[in-house]
């Protein structure tokens, strides 16, 4: 209603966020900073496979999939692209399995073209991190295999983002038009950017917190996300300041939505347990379960707030099935 | 779409007792929904376009179509306290039904071959043992019963040679809700079930008896079963089976990169002689599957769940109102309407 109104009232004003700002100002930069970051890894790979060189490309390469992770839809989503930059959890350690196998085998496989077929468990940044913080003596030097997870980081990510900047942005922005088949209405656009936000919220407070937080009388530190490189914390952080920026743009009437983000990351940034370690211990543990309620508490704002405000919801299927 | 009252006035010189589906202007299918004035039923063209929408007391799941007569039985969501028989011309509801005292339907049922018998979907509420609900299709009277061979059961299919298939979803329940009590123990299975007696039954791998066997479509020499992970969702076990009676079921995993593209959860399945088609809403894609069960192509659709088969290809529903035909190559756009598609989409005939 309210969208139908600013509509009538101001046809020569143009709208402030909307879903079209969501892919110019979000989306797109996003996954050029991606492509950009890998690139960077790649090169600096090329020069270097000291881990001590290599340590603040990877991370910034980290950082920049994390301020796009959300968005699991479009290029990303063909192929599983995305799992392919990001395999993670695996709880039964089939990345290690498979990437010791390349590691020890054939050096052929890692010609770019066939390492794009590898498993995308023995690939992407998470294969990475097995790489430049091992948990044990390595059994092969890993410096031909640290080049080729680079170049394909590299190139996976400047494929997602040419499918964005060459067919994908065009596809969303051009929702409802006619010819129009992925997205038939504007709010179909919409309802896939709320998706994507409640979906990754839910990952976060499910999976990120969730696994190490275990259960009280089983909690399992050891599963929290990129713990090696001493991400876990961060990875938390860093999609919330993501999310929270997507909103901005998707709409300016959202205030308690974004008041639930602000709480929820000053949670997490007076939490000084960057491992998330302290779910072993009652008192520590507690905080990280408070940081769990305030990433519950901001899904439910974005649901009963953000979602009504964009006149959309998750689907009714997707909500409810049998 | 034809409204109930238009179609109505268009009938009244064809009114016979006994209508048939071509007086209803051969639906192809027909769907539960959700739409503006609430639950609803539809009857769809083979072209996905709505004939008649018929009012619904509370959310649908499934429906049965009788073989030959204009009659159709919705399902409600489970746990189901009604099924009503709805004549398809007139819209009215001929007759309710009620599960017996301490049972409950679970969404899915099926006619005999002949039409004589109403088979359904049930459970004993306390304890979720499985049932299989008997009516005389002539005027749905509660005959008898007959033991499902599982828990949960849900999906019921009629085999060419008049046995019914059982997917026993192996979930228990609290008595009168959809809180799950036996994850860490369920053990699914399909069973095969001649005039009632339990001629066959096979169980999953114990690696997987966390995958609930809840949907079934025939195909020409398999029972293809789609199932509902329970366990750790990062691990991306096969969601889709193939049953021989008298083998054991054959599991068929999506490709490497899509293998948690589902996110764990089958929601509809239908088959061609050649194809398997597989939905996720959830995941908002259909997978789909050569007939021995190789993957062959993912779609992407949200919130796509209803699916039926239709001659080589399939017909597709989403709840967002759309409806798709899904060729080879792509899905394409039949046509959009103001519902949210429920989770089944039910072939006529």
């Amino acid at each position: 209603m309210i969208r139908a109104l600013a509509l009538s009232l101001c046809l020569a004003t143009p709208a402030l966020a909307d879903f079209p700002e969501t892919v110019r100002d979000h989306i797109l930069p996003g996954y050029a900073g991606l492509a950009t970051a890998t690139q960077d890894l790649a090169d600096v790979s090329a020069q270097s496979c000291d881990p001590q060189d290599l340590r603040p490309a990877y991370h910034a390469a980290f950082d920049a999939w994390m301020g796009v992770q959300h968005l699991r839809f479009g290029p990303v989503e063909q192929g599983g692209l995305g799992l392919a930059i990001a395999y993670w959890p695996d709880p039964k350690g089939s990345g290690r399995r498979a990437q010791m196998a390349i590691l020890t085998g054939d050096a052929d496989v890692l010609e770019p073209a066939r390492f794009a077929e590898q498993s995308v468990a023995a690939r992407g940044l998470f294969a990475l991190e097995r790489l430049l913080y091992p948990n044990a003596e390595l059994p092969a030097d890993p410096c031909p295999l640290i080049r080729a997870t680079t170049a394909d980081l590299a190139r996976i990510a400047g494929v997602v983002y040419a499918g964005w900047e060459d067919g994908y942005a065009e596809t969303l922005l051009t929702a409802g038009e006619a010819g129009n088949t992925t997205y038939l209405t504007r709010p179909e656009a919409r309802q896939a950017l709320f998706t994507q936000l409640a979906t990754a919220l839910e990952f976060t407070d499910d999976t990120r917190l969730g696994r190490p937080l275990g259960s009280f009388t089983r909690p399992r530190p050891e599963r929290a996300e990129a713990l090696a490189s001493g991400r876990p914390l961060r990875n938390i952080l860093l999609s919330l300041q993501a999310q929270r920026a997507m909103v901005e743009t998707l709409t300016p009437d959202a205030p308690h939505t974004i008041a639930a983000f602000d709480h929820a990351i000053a949670v997490g940034e007076a939490l000084d347990d960057p491992l998330l370690a302290g779910v072993a211990e009652p008192e520590s543990r507690l905080k990280v379960e408070i940081l769990q309620q305030a990433i519950e508490a901001l899904r439910q704002t974005v649901l009963s707030e953000l979602g009504p405000e964009l006149d959309v919801g998750i689907g009714f299927n997707a909500a409810d099935g049998d | 779409m034809t409204t109930r009252r238009a179609f109505l006035a268009g009938l009244a010189m064809a009114s016979l007792p006994r209508l048939t589906w071509a007086d209803v202007g051969n639906p192809a299918f027909l769907a539960a929904a959700k739409s503006a004035s609430g639950f609803v039923l539809h009857g769809l063209s083979q072209q996905g376009q709505s004939l008649f929408e018929l009012p619904l007391p509370a959310r649908g799941h499934a429906a049965c179509a009788h073989p030959t007569r204009a009659l159709a039985v919705a399902f409600a969501r489970r746990p189901g306290t009604f099924a009503l028989v709805i004549d398809c011309a007139s819209g009215a509801v001929l007759h309710r039904l009620d599960p017996p005292e301490g049972r409950h339907f679970n969404g899915h049922g099926v006619f005999s071959a002949d039409g004589a018998l109403l088979m359904t979907s049930e459970l004993v509420a306390e304890t979720s043992a499985g049932r299989i609900g008997l009516w005389d299709a002539s005027d749905f009277r509660r005959i008898g019963e007959w033991d499902s061979g599982g828990i949960g059961p849900h999906d019921i299919k009629l085999l060419a040679d008049g046995r019914l298939v059982v997917a026993n979803g192996g979930i228990q329940t609290t008595p009168n809700g959809r809180t799950e009590l036996n994850i860490e123990t369920m053990r699914p299975n399909l069973t095969l079930l001649s005039e009632g007696t339990i001629v066959d039954r096979a169980e999953l791998a114990p690696e997987y008896h966390q995958n609930s066997i809840r949907h079934l479509a025939l195909m020409p020499d398999a029972i293809a079963f789609a199932m509902q992970w329970h366990g750790d969702p990062a691990d991306p076990v096969p969601l889709l089976g193939l049953w021989k009676p008298g083998e054991t079921p054959e599991l068929c995993p999506a490709p490497e990169a899509m293998g948690l593209a589902m996110k764990g959860y089958a929601g509809s399945i239908a088959a061609t002689t050649d194809r398997i088609a597989v939905t996720s809403a959830p995941g908002g894609l259909v997978m789909v599957f050569d007939a021995k069960g190789a993957p062959l192509a993912s779609h992407f659709r949200a919130d796509l769940c209803g699916i039926a088969a239709m001659g080589d290809d399939f017909i597709a529903t989403d709840g967002l109102g759309a409806s798709w035909h899904l060729g080879e190559e792509r899905l394409t756009l039949l046509g959009k309407q103001p519902v949210a598609w429920d989770n089944h989409l039910i072939a006529l005939g």
